[in-house]
């Protein structure tokens, strides 16, 4: 037999045999990967006050302790979650046990017995090697859909609902339709979960990392996710090491902004030279050699082996020579920032006042100019997302559109404002509007805007605002005059 | 941004006119300049000056004369600057345009018919030879120029058209130019549809009073005169795509402003009030002004620093008239039988002269005289016409002022936040934040690529902040920053997020003429 022909009889032994395997894998499958229902609120920020609903279904993976994993997106809204097992027939209502939208993800349990029956935890990689190819499996019209994906790279990258940077395992894919909480797995272990699909590139939230939040969770360790609250520029430029005085070879991240959004005490100075982070050296590139991982962003070093709260030593390079310093890593938190990403576990905030309808400026606003809102929502606003908050002003309240009523003639198609006082008491929050209102001065609301080419104040008949303010929400079918939520869920 | 004299709220997001669902919005076409692309010989062309001959024919329209003889077609050939490659040129356009013979032997045209012009050729009525002219005067800010033909015998037998008044709404008027479509000159007649204060696209941010009519105006239109009894009432100039039987053209009153204002020998320009005024409707803050609920009066909303009116004028004056024109709550006034933004009589002085205005302050009447000048602080933001760009290229990094030329050369779909820097420095800064507002904000534009700076992270598209230490006001600042000494490495600090970039200094002062001559700079500078 020619060498040929040898693996030809081997290759296709070996597809018989794997064929077998498939089969045998996807069955084991069906008993770790549930299906889900989400109804959730898919609110219309530019009428805050409604609250058109929307169901989807995602995959989850079956954990120890009667736990469904999956993924966070559309949970924080969720009105109800029911579970299905075995891609068809009967549904079972479920509940929301715990959500974080920093890391994505969230667990789910039903209290009926019966859904449990014969369910087998599915088990998480503890590192995710790379590749060469992966199985993908979802369930589709009741049958378990095994496809396999190629490994592209392991990146860091801002999570599908945080800010904060985290190991993102991306494969290359044609299936369409990715990013609800698909399985990726090998070998009969789960390597991550799908967050969402560019292009061909699926982003999967790596089991190594969903592991260790799950388990400082159950230990009761979890503070959420951290992240480096500095930002940095490469050190590749040789001109600019000399210029910082290294001596020794080049390496190194340049420090070039030390606190946007937390209020954690600057230990890091601007033009530091950032050596070293966690024991791993920093090359010029601000990557760090990951033991699993390979070259990785040094942001991947706040939530390798640290969360929010912990410390990570590090060496940098200040004023021709080493110094270590001791980084805390602060919380990801939406809140910390002027212009919010998100803000979960509440309807969405407004007050209306003599037809005003007054909202926080949200990034959640900002994206009901729809998948292109980046370049279509009006520019002044998405700018605000470019700015600090200050202790003085650590959010941003807008007057973002007016409903039409006798007690506001004149301003019906005034929009789009930021709010700097009512009554000359500086705003940031729609409290302190509510607490502005109560205070007219000489019979008028007084309004002013923020500094600028837009206009600057309109005022309203304080006597007549309130009877207005009814008479609109009347007319224009609102249920309630304000939405005051002062709390954050999830982080 | 936009018009920084009066201007009425509604104040919808510039530039980026969208709405959120839900909300529709009519987003009406920019206008847009009529030059034509250079006659066309066509089948329709034919049919065209067929149409033409039989419009002229008409006795109703062009009674007496042949003011069609004083009509002259322009062909210009112009050259624009490349503003991300400031000492480049894009090639040679040839464009062309109308124009009419006026007193003085000269010819009235448009300004971006003969911007940017390397050479323009005049052509006669029905005359086959062209004629060298040059630019006496140009009105960038009210699109209109005027052309001396070197050739005396060039006005021979040409009689100058006179201008009219503003022709009223409803009357009709006709266009007479070179459009597109045709070589021979073209007649279409239309009505006076509105006449109303427009933004005017060849400056970009610049609105005067025009006049809207349904008489075509096509490319190659522009710069002809519109005409009413034989009298000029209007110079043709730009169109809005997407609007149908919908042309412009510049009224009486700005050509008159242009003339008057050229006869020292010198252009200076229309003149801005610096204040923005916005409608007095709620019967609330009209109370609270001391107001009666009548259509009487505007409020000024905010005044622009730098301006006359700063020390003159406060917020929540209430604006009762100009110059004897009573102001209307809707912050217009009645001229000539239309309702007009109050701008307009901003704009009738010459730069320099006063306005009349009676006030309401603190719910007392007063008069003042309010002096009032061109306004230069936003030239950047406007469009840019006939000098080319400044620019220094120091070790392979092009600076040049940051403008709305340049902002053009980085694309419309840009969205990342240096870019949104530079919106925001150029269009924002100076009116929200005008203690760190430059007088000329610098860009890195870009890096020409040698070893000296292959390193460079940051490599254009950057607002400069410092070099050296210094902060950069303007161009000049930048040549005195990387000459002074500052060590071994010249610092050049970007605006933002701190990020900062370091050449080796003698390095890249030796590299400098290097650079020049691989890139092909003829030099390092133009100030």
């Amino acid at each position: 037999m020619s060498l040929f022909r040898r693996l030809v009889a081997a290759a296709s032994l070996a597809a018989v045999f794997l064929g077998a395997l498939h089969a045998a894998d996807l069955r084991s499958w069906e008993r770790s990967y549930v299906t889900l229902e989400v109804t959730y609120k898919d609110y219309d920020y530019s009428q805050p006050w409604s609250k058109p609903t929307r169901t989807v279904r995602k995959g989850g993976l079956v954990l120890a302790d009667r736990e469904i994993l999956t993924t966070a997106q559309h949970l924080p809204g969720a009105t109800l979650v029911r579970l299905q097992r075995g891609g068809r027939g009967k549904w079972y209502d479920a509940r929301v046990t715990w959500t974080d939208p920093h890391a994505n993800l969230a667990l789910v349990t039903t209290d009926s017995e019966a859904f449990w029956d014969g369910l087998k935890p599915a088990e998480l990689a503890a590192v995710v090697p790379p590749g060469p190819d992966f199985n993908l499996i979802r369930w589709r019209d009741g049958n378990l859909e095994s496809r396999r994906v190629e490994f592209s790279k392991f990146s860091v990258r801002e999570g599908a609902l945080s800010f904060a940077p985290q190991l993102t395992l991306e494969v290359n894919t044609e299936l369409a339709g990715l990013g609800w909480a698909e399985a990726v797995t090998l070998d009969g272990s789960v390597v991550g979960l799908t967050a969402s699909k560019s292009g061909n590139t699926c982003q999967v939230i790596p089991s190594s990392l969903i592991r260790r939040v799950l388990e400082a969770r159950r230990a009761g360790s979890y503070r959420g996710l951290g992240y480096f609250d500095f930002t940095w520029q490469p050190g590749e430029n040789p001109a600019t090491l000399r210029f910082l005085k290294l001596s020794g070879p080049e390496r190194g991240a340049v420090v070039t902004e030390v606190v946007t959004r937390s209020n954690t005490p600057a230990v890091l100075q601007p033009r530091d030279l950032i050596l070293e982070v966690d024991g791993f050296p920093v090359d010029v590139e601000g990557d760090y050699d990951d033991p699993d991982y390979g070259h990785l962003m040094l942001e991947n070093l706040a939530t390798r082996s640290k969360f929010a709260g912990d410390t990570v030593p590090m060496k940098v390079w200040r004023d021709g020579a080493e110094k270590t310093v001791q980084y805390v890593l602060p919380a990801a938190a939406y809140a910390d920032e002027l212009v919010p990403q998100h803000s979960f576990g509440h309807d969405p905030e407004y007050l209306i006042a003599g037809g005003l309808v007054f909202q926080p400026l949200e990034q959640s606003y900002l994206r009901a100019w729809g998948d292109e809102w980046q370049r279509r929502a009006p520019f002044r606003l998405r700018h605000y997302q470019n700015d600090h908050p200050t202790p003085e002003r650590p959010s941003l309240v807008m007057l973002s559109v007016v409903l039409p009523d006798p007690v506001n003639v004149g301003y019906q198609e005034v929009r789009f404002l930021v709010v700097d006082q009512i009554n000359g008491r500086k705003i940031a929050t729609l409290s302190d509007v509510a607490a502005a209102l109560k205070e007219p001065r000489d019979g008028v609301h007084r309004f002013e805007f923020m500094p600028g080419d837009s206009l600057q104040r309109i005022l309203l008949d304080a006597a007549a605002t309130d009877t207005a303010t009814r008479r609109v929400l009347q007319r224009y079918g609102i249920p309630a005059a304000e939405n005051l939520a002062s709390t954050e869920a999830g982080g | 941004m936009g018009d920084p004299g009066v201007r009425r709220i509604p104040d919808p997001p510039e530039r980026d006119v969208a709405a959120p669902p839900g909300v529709s919005v009519f987003a009406g076409g920019r206008p847009q300049c009529l030059t034509g692309p250079g006659p066309a010989n066509t089948f329709a062309g034919m049919l065209f000056r067929a149409f033409a001959v039989a419009l002229a024919l008409m006795p109703c329209v062009l009674r007496a004369g042949n003011p069609e003889r004083s009509v002259v077609q322009i062909l210009t050939f112009s050259q624009t600057p490349v503003f991300d490659a400031p000492w480049r040129f894009d090639s040679v356009r040839r464009s062309s345009g109308s124009g009419f013979v006026i007193r003085g032997r000269r010819i009235m045209t448009n300004a971006h018919v003969i911007a940017w012009a390397k050479q323009i050729l005049v052509r006669r009525y029905q005359d086959p030879r062209p004629y060298q002219a040059r630019v006496a005067y140009v009105g960038h800010d009210c699109d209109l120029a005027l052309l001396e033909v070197e050739d005396a015998e060039f006005f021979d037998g040409l009689e100058p058209l006179e201008f009219g008044d503003l022709p009223a709404v409803r009357s009709t008027v006709v266009s007479v130019g070179y459009p597109a479509g045709g070589e021979q000159i073209s007649y279409t007649r239309g009505v006076v549809s509105r006449i109303e204060v427009q933004p005017y696209s060849h400056p970009g941010h610049r609105s005067l009073l025009a006049v809207q009519t349904d008489a075509a105006i096509n490319p190659g239109n522009s710069g002809g005169p519109v005409l009413q009894d034989d009298k000029v009432v209007g110079v043709a100039f730009q169109g809005i795509p997407g609007l149908e039987n919908a042309g412009f053209f510049i009224p009486p009153e700005v050509i008159r402003h242009f003339l008057k204002d050229v006869d020292d020998g010198r252009y200076d320009g229309f003149p801005m009030a610096g204040i923005r005024l916005v409608p007095l409707h709620n019967p609330a803050y009209r109370s609270y002004l001391g107001l009666a609920n009548d259509p009487l009066g505007a409020r000024i909303d905010g005044i622009l620093s730098g301006t006359p009116a700063e020390s003159r004028l406060k917020p929540d004056d209430v604006l009762l008239e100009v110059d004897g024109l009573p102001v209307g709550s809707d912050s217009t006034v009645l001229y000539e039988g239309n309702r007009v933004p109050v701008s307009m009589a901003f704009q009738a002085p010459q730069s320099g002269e006063s306005v009349k205005l009676k006030i309401l302050r603190d719910r007392r009447p007063m008069d003042l005289d309010l002096p009032v000048s061109t306004y230069e602080a936003d030239r950047l933001a406007g469009n840019q016409h006939d000098v080319p760009p400044r620019y220094y290229v120091h070790g392979g990094l092009v600076f040049t002022p940051l403008s709305a030329d340049y902002l053009r050369t980085l694309g419309r779909e840009q969205t990342d936040s240096a870019t949104a820097a530079l919106i925001y420095e150029l269009y924002y800064r100076r009116s929200e934040d005008p203690a760190k507002a430059r007088p000329e904000p610098i860009v890195l534009a870009t890096t020409l690529a040698h070893p000296v700076n292959a390193n460079l992270g940051v490599r254009g598209r950057a607002l400069v902040d410092r070099i050296n230490g210094v902060r950069i006001e303007r161009l000049e600042d930048v040549v005195k920053a990387l000459d002074q000494p500052s060590g071994d490495q010249q610092i050049i600090e970007f605006s933002g997020r701190g990020g900062f970039e370091c050449l080796d200094r003698a390095a890249a002062a030796e590299a400098t003429p290097k650079i020049l001559d691989t890139y092909g700079i003829p030099s390092d500078r133009r100030l």
